[in-house]
């Protein structure tokens, strides 16, 4: 049976249906102007919070990127370092090579021991190298300058190892032990390059036949051995910076994924979006002509 | 054969006011076709009783001619059946429609998904500890850090505050409506005052359509609020039971208000006492020990990492985080060959115990939220399906009005006509005798 449809009916049912058209049009103009298919955690709670999950990810990469970019800087800060270090104990190993071919004379010896001392002062410079106000060498004692300038050569530093993380229970050390290269000077007896440059220094100024056996016999060989030492340093840091590169590269694609998994996730398909918009304008101005049409006419139109 | 000569024009006399009731009635519809509550009246009608004539052989039993129309009573249509379904439906609908707009607050104070939300604001917290994990001696990277765990309290104290006072304005908006002159009262009021009127009216044999109207439509007023049940009585009042108080709210002539309530007594008054519910069974109180959880988690674990003696954060939960580190007393290093372990361990927090839990607690509001609105959309479509079924029967029909006037109008037409022909017949009469 069809019941009795009332006027009220008529006109309550039009405008519920003018309001529930007019709000699927509010929400669809909110994802267009949004740009956002999730709005608020109701619209999607799922979505909203894999959302908060991915933006936490997004946060959590981008300081393993931030990490990876201070640790590519403090690696190639040391590496320049080294590389300063390397053309200095090169020049050394000329100056010792000449003195020990026995023809100089004791003022030239003097000069060369001059020139020595100048490196050695070159060398702590080298070590005292600062990233972003820290010193590089130092170990995690990073506010301390590692050998002081002047005649004292004890290393100030500590052995710990500055690191970064660059993801999840993964971190690369980004310092190298430059004291196991520099050593404790010359008081410490102990090889390192200050104690060699130091011995080198003294048998130059000394200038007897002595001491430039000395030199020939003994710190040619140190200076070699300093040299080796060296070149492991370099290839430790080398590899820190692969390591650091790879990371780079990897957490670059991470983020991209994430990203591309959190538009998916809460932008709106635009085009999607702007069909649903076209299909429930033409509902909305379909809805308000019939419930025009519906409400005016009535049985009195038609009495005369 | 005698006929009493004045009949006919009685008989049309009561077809004219018959007519004239049922205009007046149909007028009555008319006028309020768009009141509230209103239900359409009929005149109900009925052949008076016949005159018996004689006929001409004594023995010959007679004939009955009819004299006419008895209005018998107007009377509401109505069916009760529908009026109960409709109550209960309104009051669901009516306590959905409370949890979603309240809870729709809730929600907004979340602010969820975007980049200023509580989750950028712990991002930003553990990407301040990562730059003080590359820089530990830096005064600005301690600052940052110190600045960004301010924000962050901030904004966990931001986000517990507007939830609670949802949750007193919910208490505030339940002690206005149960309080003293609240609607709860004032509707009771009415109802036992018109209980007393209809009684009389009832025991005069009177059908006082207007003030069943009223009564109706103040009982379904309640029906929004709580559960109501009625039980109507010989004597034309009615018992009134309102959500789940232990007495009537209404019995007779005496109201019982104020009772204790629960939130089982549904409507608008149920979710409102499930809202401002501070017991872990109240929806909002369950968001606020979620999100208490989330930051102890945070005051826990960042406290965990530093001496017990310089604590980063103080406070136990949403309401009371602050920071109590300054940017000095900041400890980045377990020991003094370690480095910034410390500072490195809080900045692996990020993604962690707090974020997941912070995580969960967005998918629980939101699921709750759309919950909500879902049963919300649903229940008001039910409540317009049943109000129209309603209306489908009492509802006033201004066609059928139109019609109506128009039959009624050409009946007392016609009964003029009778009453004029009635009247020819008589002076055709006179005529002849003169």
């Amino acid at each position: 049976m069809i019941g009795r449809i009332t006027t009220l009916m008529t006109t309550e049912s039009v405008l519920a249906n003018i309001n529930s058209v007019q709000d699927q049009l509010a929400n669809t103009e909110q994802v267009l102007s949004t740009g956002k298919s999730i709005n608020q955690p109701s619209d999607n709670p799922y979505g909203a919070s894999l959302a908060v999950q991915l933006q936490q990810d997004l946060s959590g990469l981008s300081s393993y990127s931030s990490n990876v970019t201070d640790g590519t800087a403090w690696t190639s800060s040391a590496s320049s370092a080294l590389t300063t270090i390397q053309s200095i104990v090169q020049r050394a190993q000329e100056l010792v090579v000449e003195a020990a071919n026995g023809t100089q004379s004791p003022a030239d010896l003097a000069a060369s021991g001059d020139e020595i001392n100048q490196l050695i002062d070159s060398v702590k410079q080298a070590a005292n190298t600062q990233y972003n106000g820290q010193y590089i060498f130092a170990g995690t004692a990073t506010g301390t300058a590692p050998y002081a300038t002047g005649a004292s050569d004890t290393y100030l530093g500590n052995s710990g190892a500055v690191t970064r993380e660059i993801g999840p229970n993964s971190s690369v050390q980004v310092n190298a032990d430059l004291s196991s290269l520099l050593g404790n000077g010359q008081a410490a007896n102990d090889g390192g390059l200050l104690d060699t440059l130091r011995s080198v220094a003294a048998d130059l100024s000394s200038g007897t036949s002595a001491s430039v056996a000395d030199l020939s016999s003994k710190q040619l060989a140190n200076l070699q051995g300093n040299l080796n030492t060296l070149e492991g340093l370099q290839a430790s840091v080398g590899a820190a910076q692969n390591r650091l590169t790879l990371a780079g590269t990897r957490i670059q694609s991470l983020q991209q994924n994430d990203t591309a998994v959190l538009s998916n996730t809460e932008d709106a398909n635009m085009a999607q979006a702007m069909t649903t918009f076209t299909n429930e304008q033409a509902a909305f101005t379909a809805a308000l002509r019939a419930g025009a049409n519906i409400v005016q006419s009535s049985l009195m139109d038609f009495l005369k | 054969m005698t006929i009493p000569s004045f009949t006919g024009l009685n008989t049309a006399l009561e077809g004219l006011q018959a007519s004239q009731a049922a205009i007046d009635t149909t007028g009555e519809n008319i006028a309020n076709a768009n009141t509230p509550g209103y239900t359409r009246q009929v005149v109900n009608t009925a052949a008076s009783d016949p005159i018996v004539i004689q006929g001409r052989n004594p023995q010959g039993g007679g004939t009955q001619l009819g004299t006419g129309v008895d209005i018998t009573s107007i009377s509401r249509i109505r069916d009760q059946f529908l009026d109960v379904q409709y109550r209960a439906q309104n009051t669901v609908a009516s306590n959905a429609n409370t949890m979603a707009t309240q809870l729709q607050q809730v929600q907004t104070a979340l602010n969820e998904p975007s980049s200023d939300g509580l989750q950028a604001q712990l991002s930003s917290f553990w990407s301040a500890w990562t730059s003080l994990a590359q820089s530990p001696t830096s005064a600005a990277a301690q600052q940052a850090v110190v600045d960004a765990g301010q924000t962050l309290a901030s904004t966990f104290q931001s986000v517990s505050a507007q939830m609670t006072t949802v949750q007193t304005q919910a208490a505030q908006q339940y002690a206005t409506l149960t309080g003293t002159n609240g609607q709860v009262e004032q509707d009771a009021n009415q109802i036992a005052t018109l209980n007393t009127q209809i009684a009389q009216a009832t025991q005069a044999g009177q059908t006082p359509n207007t003030l069943l109207d009223q009564r109706d439509q103040l009982v379904d007023d309640l029906s929004g609020l709580a559960q109501v049940s009625v039980t109507p009585h010989s004597d034309g009042t009615v018992d009134v039971n309102f959500g789940d108080a232990a007495t009537p709210l209404v019995k007779g002539s005496t109201v019982t208000w104020p009772q204790t309530l629960t939130s089982k007594a549904g409507g608008q008054l149920g979710a409102l006492l499930n809202l401002s519910d501070t017991s872990s069974s109240g929806t909002i109180q369950q968001y606020l020990n979620s999100l208490n959880g989330v930051a102890k988690q945070v005051i826990d674990s960042v406290n965990g990492l530093q001496p017990p003696s310089s604590p980063f954060f103080g406070g136990t939960d949403a309401s009371s985080i602050t920071v109590t580190a300054s940017p000095s007393s900041i400890t980045t290093s377990s020991s003094s060959t370690s480095g910034p372990d410390l500072a490195q361990s809080i900045a692996n927090l990020s993604g962690q115990g707090a974020d997941q839990s912070y995580a969960a607690f967005v998918a629980q509001v939101g699921g709750s939220v759309q919950a909500a609105q879902n049963t919300q959309t649903t229940q008001q479509a039910i409540l317009t399906a049943v109000s129209n079924q309603r209306q489908s029967v009492s509802g006033v029909s201004l066609d059928q009005e139109m019609t109506n006037l128009i039959q009624y109008q050409q009946a007392y037409q016609a009964s003029a006509r009778v009453m004029n022909a009635i009247s020819t017949t008589f002076s055709d009469l006179m005529n002849v005798t003169l």
